[in-house]
């Protein structure tokens, strides 16, 4: 076993690389999956019925498949409708776009949530409605939905794994490279749970310094 | 004073929470029937001390003995586990500030539920003891309601009748009507001055300092862990011999005064 | 589409409901088992429940499955797909279920458990009675909630060789050269399963709010 764990060990470039991937592919995934969201929920809660009611399908139905069946939609059958995408393309879009209808979700709660008298003092005292969003809507907006949002970006972290269907050279994909070269699952595997696990808790130290910081400004 | 055969018998008992000592060196006894009223200023481990009869607190030094029957610790100084912990609680009543009532059954089954799981009695006298204390607390339109929709004056009336349907020996009360609005107060004292009168064996911890004096047979002043004076109410309440107690009762005489007023 | 290919499609439906319904049966109470076990902290086990806890929440399924699959069998335990599978499901449903379950048993209130201390109930019936018929009901929402995700994670039990609604989708795309329609087949599928589940939960959701309004 410990000769096992000695065979990942020199092969610990191809796991720092899947480990790198991982990463990048859910930090652009959840950047992306925000903005995006950023657009969906004020669409979510326009008053012009065509708009809600198609953001609202929208959201509703990228809640109830799969992440995997969605993947495969885009890397498998946007090309019959003319999107050709690689496995890098198509495993970005679809995390991007499957995610954003949670942050959608994620964004108006805390919006429902927000407490309205900041907002009318803010009015009250003339700031023009883009100074309005980014000094007086955004920062509380971002404080309270921040933990939110790291479940969510831990939730990318692990939908990316599920890329290594589609040949993405992410963390699981390159652990599974490992074993079935050198016949090593256990140890290779249980390594790439242990990177999980600690990609994870850096997400949860994270949202720890947002939370003291939301409740320093209480 | 001691009794021959007191029911509860409270000797050396200190608790301490942390760096905190709640409870120093607590000793008294009661006896059958009498009513023992616990007063004294907030933080001077009244509710502690009563948690500490029926082992809710651990207390960190002594014995506290049941008709006889140790509580928490064996004779022999093993701490009980809570299977027989459970059968000496049986036969301890606690009414509690805050009603504790069980949401998820109706005003009948809570009272019925622990008689009928723990004593195993048949189940129609259980119910038809349950619904005669329901009827001695003036609630027997209330069996079928959820505690949700009572008033706390009838909550905590429910709540003495769940005790007595265990038929306990000693019946325990934790501030029973701090929680009320004072509207609501007189009616749950009425039943607890029946009780009195019944002979039932009570240890009451309350601020109520008129019902301390009508009701009580002996008044226990605490004050920051100790007992500071014990006595019959008369003499407590009109000729406090220490300091403590005369700072405290000076305290208390204006607010007794007016809830007198208002009842 | 063939009757074949609906057959397919059935198949992998009978698939997919049955495992997630076995791992959903199988991880309730499991989950229940572990959040007492930290509930009541008893020593050394609580702190493993803990760890299993927090470790089990940051491993993707996929990888999970992968270990348990080949792994198992390095170590001398020998273990088929399905087995894997409901294992891995397990495994992973549990550790969230504990979560839920936990964040139940620390709001309960503690007076009511004393009160059943006080009359003399012991730990085993005042669980049973006074606790659990309560936990279960504020817990109900997050529980059904966990339902709805497990379901959604089981397309990637195909990497082990079971053939699930999505398994069977990609194999006709691949046999008829187009990917799509099976696809949007199985999203038909899929759809209703996750929606229902979605709706009672919100129905749940209602429910309690107008009891607790009522009251």
């Amino acid at each position: 076993m410990i000769r096992d764990f000695g065979i990942v060990w020199t092969e610990r470039g191809l796991l720092l690389n899947g480990l790198a991937n991982t990463a990048i592919l859910s930090l652009v995934s959840v950047v992306g999956a925000l903005l995006l969201g950023f657009v969906l929920t004020p669409a979510l809660m326009s008053k012009k019925p065509a708009v809600s009611r198609a953001a609202r399908a929208f959201v509703d139905g990228m809640r109830c498949i799969p992440f995997l069946l969605f993947a495969y939609i885009v890397y498998y059958g946007f090309p019959s409708i003319g999107i050709n995408l690689d496995n890098w393309g198509a495993g970005l879009l679809a995390l991007t776009i499957y995610n954003a209808a949670y942050m959608a979700e994620i964004l108006r709660g805390a919006w429902v949530a927000l407490p309205r008298d900041e907002i009318e003092a803010g009015v009250a005292f003339g700031f023009s409605e883009l100074r309005l969003f980014r000094r007086i809507i955004l920062p509380p907006l971002v404080l309270s939905a921040g933990p939110v949002i790291g479940n969510q970006l831990i939730q990318i972290i692990k939908d990316s794994a599920f890329l290594t269907i589609i040949a993405l050279p992410e963390l699981t994909h390159a652990a599974s490279s490992i074993q079935s070269r050198y016949y090593v699952p256990f140890a290779a595997f249980i390594t790439a749970v242990a990177l999980y696990w600690g990609l994870c808790l850096i997400v949860e130290a994270g949202v720890n310094v947002l939370r003291q910081l939301a409740d320093a400004r209480r | 004073m001691t009794t021959s055969n007191p029911v509860l018998s409270v000797v050396g008992v200190s608790k301490s929470f942390g760096d905190n000592e709640v409870l120093s060196d607590v000793s008294f006894q009661v006896g059958k029937g009498e009513t023992v009223c616990v007063l004294g200023p907030s933080g001077s481990g009244k509710s502690t001390l009563l948690r500490c009869i029926n082992w809710l607190e651990r207390p960190d030094v002594g014995q506290i003995h049941l008709n006889g029957e140790p509580v928490g610790v064996t004779s022999g100084g093993v701490v009980m586990n809570d299977r027989r912990l459970s059968r000496i609680r049986t036969r301890i009543g606690m009414v509690f500030q805050h009603f504790a009532l069980w949401p998820h059954l109706t005003v009948l089954q809570n009272l019925m539920e622990a008689p009928v799981q723990v004593q195993k009695r048949p189940k129609a006298e259980i119910r038809d003891e349950a619904l005669a204390l329901l009827a001695k607390v003036g609630l027997s339109d209330k069996r079928d309601a959820f505690p949700a929709r009572l008033s706390g004056g009838q909550k905590q009336r429910v709540g003495i009748a769940r005790a007595l349907a265990m038929r306990p020996d000693l019946l325990l009360f934790d501030e029973p009507t701090s929680a009320l609005d004072p509207e609501l107060v007189g009616e749950v004292l009425v039943v607890m001055r029946d009780l009195a009168r019944e002979g039932m064996t009570m240890v009451i911890v309350t601020h109520e300092m008129t019902f301390a004096r009508d009701a009580a047979t002996r008044v226990l002043f605490l004050d920051r862990g100790r007992v500071v004076e014990t006595g019959p109410p008369d003499r407590f309440f009109a000729r406090p011999e220490t300091e403590r107690a005369r700072q405290f009762l000076q305290r208390y005489a204006g607010e007794g005064a007016s809830s007198e007023r208002t009842r | 589409m063939s009757a074949g290919d609906i057959a397919a499609f059935a198949q992998g439906a009978v698939v997919t409901v049955t495992l997630s319904f076995v791992g959903i049966l199988i991880g309730l109470p499991i989950g229940l088992s572990l959040a007492l076990i930290r509930w009541s902290n008893v020593p050394v086990a609580a702190w493993v429940v803990a760890l299993y806890v927090s470790v089990l929440r940051a491993t993707p399924l996929v990888t999970l499955l992968l270990l348990l699959f080949f792994a198992l069998p390095n170590i001398g335990v020998p273990i088929d797909p399905y087995s894997a599978a409901i294992l891995a499901l397990v495994m992973n449903t549990s550790a969230f279920n504990c979560e839920i379950w936990r964040a139940a048993l620390m709001n309960f209130p503690k007076d009511q458990y004393e009160a059943a201390q006080s009359v003399g109930m012991r730990a085993g019936q005042r669980f049973r009675r006074i606790v659990f018929p309560q936990i279960l009901r504020t817990s109900l929402p997050a529980l059904v909630n966990e339902m709805s995700l497990l379901i959604k994670v089981t397309p990637v039990l195909a990497v082990v060789g079971v053939v699930d609604i999505t398994r069977a989708a990609v194999r006709i795309g691949a046999e008829t050269y187009e990917p799509l329609p099976p696809f949007l087949v199985a999203v038909a599928i899929y759809a209703p399963i996750v929606f229902g589940l979605v709706s009672l939960q919100r129905w749940i959701e209602r429910r309690q709010v107008a009891a607790e309004a009522a009251a």
